[in-house]
Parts: structure tokens; sequence; C-alpha cells
């Protein structure tokens, strides 16, 4: 396991590297520089050998990248450069706003899915296929919704018609009850794409342990319904499950940035956009390096978590 | 009877029947998964080629005596701040999501055939630097893939393509190899090497015409989340740009009206959700079709 671990760590520090120095270059391919495209038509000459001074780019290509290697390895993430505020500032407040809604959405897509799909495999086992049907045909359409449209259509139903949770406002953490009401409307809208998949999913995994002869076995022992569904099939179907919810946090990162921007959530998505309307590059790739980064740690926990839940996989 | 004939249909009309059959496919447009896709996206094309003819406003045309009203007759999907009607801008928009699907589509499955075969077929250090560079746009999730080289190529619709490209070829080129990888070792491929089959004619006669099934699924998917992601990067305001339309930014200008005028946001994102939906209906009955195991 240790060994394991460990190589994939090295996998996932290439990987991180491959990430960073993508961004590094990508960025460098912009049409004259980073400096001219973020000015626009507002710098003058000497102004611009200024800001190009400041963001690094007078000295020479080798030396800028291994001062980015450099600075993000120490967390020196520089200031923003249009307003001046330390951008880990910016992100000590931005990022637990969206950990907090995309951690939430796991937690209540998993609640409500593990059960959704369990009972819906259960009853199809049974022969009484009504709710899979159900649940198959709208599955597919949620999954199919595009997220800002059903934000808007959640914002325009349930906070501007029936006044249940407000459209704006300040997120205080020292108001938890304000807190869960602004953020409630973000994680549905985003819980219901992640339900639809991972119901679908358990779903057939449980359907396919209901068949297993251990299943037959425990059965025939005298268990009750319950205790084998929860002992035998849903223990097993646990793996696929936990792989699709570490692979979804892809799409649930994207989907933040569009719930963050609907509700106007002052969270790192909000920041992004802000960035790249404003042509902060600086801002830009720190962002972009630290939504890969979440993203790919993400998937390291996940196959470790794979590992320890089945103790067959061998790599 | 003695003049039974064996073929009691004319030459002329089996020569089309065959033609018929090859072309369009009597199997795949009996399909009730195909049929169901077509009864949504047929009328939706039609209206989207016939927009310029229609008795309706133009899309960029504004008109201040009949502003934010209510969908009528006139104005199916009623107008917007301007006067402007969202039912003539909501054809235009979907002209440009089905333009960025296909582009799309049709970019990764070139790109992901030609650089996944290459991978597969030859191993080795061609086979390690493609994947490497795989294995690191891999670590994006794809929205933000995209947002991201959108903001180093700018807004518009060639640079939205081409971001969203960029962001989808990793995953055909993997797919292709895995399916390369696979064939690679089979006995066919065996058959060919030993009457001395050059390996170009190996690859186009016979590893890529195999990797084509499940290839054009993938793309079928690609081209309904391309519409998607389009759609996203425009209602961030980091895609196609107004005055040209498009369903994303329509969405987005109406969302400032939500209280006043809802039409003008939700009924153009309803069109999204009806075009994903015949898209996914299409791509799922193309791959039972094509999949012999799943019929």
């Amino acid at each position: 396991m240790a060994e394991y671990a460990a190589k994939k760590l090295v996998q996932m520090l290439v990987t991180v590297l491959g990430v960073v120095t993508l961004v590094f270059f990508t960025l460098r391919l912009i049409p004259g520089d980073a400096a001219s495209a973020m000015a626009g038509d507002t710098l003058s000459g000497e102004a611009l050998e200024v800001l190009r001074e400041q963001m690094g780019l007078d000295e020479p290509l080798i030396a800028q990248y291994f001062g980015f290697l450099r600075d993000l390895a120490t967390i020196n993430l520089g200031e923003t450069i249009t307003t001046r505020i330390p951008i880990l500032e910016l992100l000590v407040r931005a990022l637990p706003i969206t950990l907090t809604i995309a951690l939430s959405t796991i937690a209540l897509s998993v609640i409500l899915s593990i059960p959704l799909g369990t009972l819906a495999a259960y009853m199809a086992h049974k022969g009484r296929t009504w709710l899979d049907n159900w649940l198959t045909g709208s599955a597919m359409v949620i999954d199919l919704m595009p997220p800002f449209w059903t934000a808007l259509v959640l914002l325009l139903v349930f906070s501007l018609g029936l006044g249940w949770f407000p459209a704006s406002g300040q997120l205080d953490w020292g108001n938890p009850r304000g807190v869960a009401l602004r953020l409630a409307l973000p994680v549905i809208v985003l819980s219901l794409a992640q339900v639809a998949t991972l119901a679908r999913i358990t779903r057939t995994a449980v359907l396919e342990v209901l068949n297993e002869d251990y299943v037959r076995t425990a059965r025939s022992l005298g268990w009750s319904e319950l205790r084998v569904l929860f002992r035998h099939a849903l223990k097993n179907a646990a793996l696929p499950i936990a792989t699709v919810v570490g692979l979804s946090f892809g799409n649930l990162l994207g989907g933040t940035v569009i719930v963050e921007f609907i509700f106007t959530i002052p969270g790192v998505g909000n920041l992004l956009v802000a960035g790249i309307n404003s042509r902060d590059y600086q801002l830009v790739q720190t962002l972009i390096v630290l939504y890969a980064l979440l993203f790919v740690v993400i998937n390291f926990t996940t196959d470790l978590i794979y590992k320890t839940l089945d103790p067959r996989v061998q790599f | 009877m003695a003049d039974i004939t064996l073929s009691p249909i004319p030459a002329r009309q089996r020569r089309f029947q065959s033609l018929f059959t090859a072309v369009i496919g009597h199997r795949f447009l009996g399909h009730r998964k195909v049929q169901l896709a077509l009864i949504i996206l047929v009328p939706i094309l039609l209206l989207t080629i016939l927009a310029p003819v229609l008795p309706i406003q133009k899309p960029l045309e504004t008109n201040l005596r009949a502003m934010m009203q209510f969908p009528s007759i006139e104005h199916v999907f009623g107008t917007d701040k301007m006067g402007r009607d969202i039912f003539s801008r909501t054809l235009a928009g979907v002209e440009v999501s089905l333009m960025v699907g296909l582009s799309v589509a049709a970019i990764a499955l070139l790109f992901g055939m030609v650089l996944g075969t290459l991978a597969g077929f030859y191993g080795g250090w061609v086979d390690r630097i493609i994947m490497t560079v795989v294995d690191i746009f891999l670590a994006f999730p794809s929205l933000l893939l995209a947002i991201g080289l959108v903001s180093v190529m700018g807004t518009g619709i060639v640079p939205v393509i081409l971001a969203i490209s960029l962001a989808d070829v990793p995953r055909f080129i993997r797919l292709q190899r895995s399916q390369v990888l696979s064939l690679r070792s089979r006995a066919f491929i065996d058959a060919a090497r030993t009457i001395d089959a050059s390996q170009y004619w190996l690859m186009s006669r016979h590893i890529v015409p195999n990797t084509l099934a499940p290839m054009l699924v993938a793309a079928s998917i690609t081209a309904a989340n391309a519409i998607l992601v389009e759609a996203s990067l425009s209602f961030l305001g980091l895609g196609i740009m107004p005055p040209q339309p498009s369903l994303g930014n329509i969405v987005r200008d109406g969302q400032t009206y939500l209280e006043q005028a809802w039409w003008i946001s939700t009924l153009p994102g309803a069109v999204i959700l009806l075009i994903a939906i015949g898209l996914h209906f299409l791509s799922d009955g193309v791959r039972e079709l094509l999949d012999p195991r799943s019929r």
C-alpha cells in the first residue's frame, strides 16, 4: 500500500509539474505579451516597460520559468496587477467558499443518490421496474440540463418567486444560517446533475451484486432483506460509486464557476471570471494551476480509496 | 404457374433499395431512439435553416415599440429589452451551436484518430511523448481548461471552437490508442504482416476501420457536450460576444431581467436542453446499432 501510494505520489508530482509548465508556456503564446495584452491601449511605451519589469517579462524565458516554479513552490503568489491585492489573501477568502460548495454538493448527492439508486436496483431485482424507468429517464434529462439554465430557473422559482432563499447579499461566516440559505440553491443546482449520475451508477452496481451467489447465500441464511442490502450489496457496490464521485469532481469544479457567477458568490470561480475580464494573467495562471492541483489531488485520493476499498486491485 | 420469377422486384428498384439501405439505412431510421432523436432535431434544424425566409424579425433588428413583450404569435419567445425577437435570436444561436458542435466533433475525431493511432501502433517514445501531453491535459477539468484557453486565445467563434477542441482531443487520443493497442496483437494483423503489408496499409485498411464505431459514438457525445460548453462560456461572457447571438449569451442577456421578463433566459435555455436530449438519443441509437452486443 505504502509503495503504491509513493508511486502514485511521484506520478502526481510529474503531472503537476507538467500542468505548471503547460500553463506557463501557454500564457507566453499570447500575441505580443501578457503585459501589452493586459494594458490594451491604456499605457504608453514607458509605462508598458515598467509593467513588463513588474511582471518579470524582461527576463530570459528560462529564468522566468524557474522563477514561476519557485514562486509557486514557496506559495509566493504575487499581487493582482490591477488592484494590487495579494493573490494569497484573495484565495484565503475565496477558496473556503468554493470548497464548501463543492464538498456540500458531494455530501448531499451521496446522501440522496445511494438510497435512491439502491431502492431502484432492489425494486428492479424484484421485478418492479417503474421506479427504475422513472429514475433512468429523469436522470438522463437532468444530466443534460445546462447548469446555468437550471440555476436560473431555480433562482426564478425559489428566490424571486417564492422568496425562500436570498438571491444576493454578503456571505458572513459568523452567521451560519445565512451562509446555508445563501449557498443552498447553488449546492442544489450542482447536486441535481451529480445525483442523476450517481443514482444510475449505484443502481447498476447494486443490481449486479444482488445477482451474486453470496447474496443468495446470505438470504438462505435467513438474514433480513435490509441486512443483506447493507452488509453485502451496498458494501460491494461502494467501489464504483467512490470512483465516480472522484471522477465527477472535475465537472463539479467547472460547475462551481457557473453557479458562483449566477448567484454572485465571491468564490474562486468568480475570481477567475473577473481575472479573465480584466486580463489579469498573474491571477488567471495561479487560479488555473490551483484548479488543476485540486483535481489531481482528488484523483490521487480516489485512487487510494479505491485501493483501500478493494484489496483485490493490484497495480 | 410456370413463370415464377425469382426476383419480383425490378432491377432498377432493387438498385435503389440497396442505395437507400447503404446511404440512410432502414435499420437506422427504424431504430426507436434514432426516431426520437430525429423528431426533436429535424424541426430545430429545419427552422434554423429556414430562419432567413421565415416571417419573423431579424435577429439583430430592434423594435423600441415592442420591448420585453410576453411571448405571442408575433413573437413566439417574446422580446428583450431592445425589442429584439428572442425566437429569431434563438435560431441564430442554434446555428452557432451546431457549427461549434460539428466543428469540435470533427477536429477532435481527426486529431484523436491520427495521434491515437500513431501512439498505439508505434508505441515506444512516440507513445510516451503523446501520452505525457495527453495526461497533462487531462489533469484539467474540461470546462476549466476551455476557460483557460479562451482567456489566452480571446473571444469569438473560432477561438471558442479551438479551445473546446483542444480540451476534448486528449480524450479521443486516449480512446483511439486503447483500441489500437488491443487490435495490434490480433491474428488478422499478424496475417497481414506475413504477406508483407506496409505499415500505412495496416493502419489505414485494418486498424482504423475497426476503431471507427466507438470513435463516432464518442464524437456525437462530444458534439452535444461542446454545445453545452460553448453556451457556458458565452454565458460567462468569455465565449461568443454580443451582438452576435449565441444561446449562452442570450441567456446571459436575460439574466438581468429574470424577474420582469423570465422568457428571455428560460426559453433559449430550454432549446439547449432539447438539442442535448436529441443528440443524446442519436448517440445512444448509433451506439446500439454499431455495437452488435447491445442490440
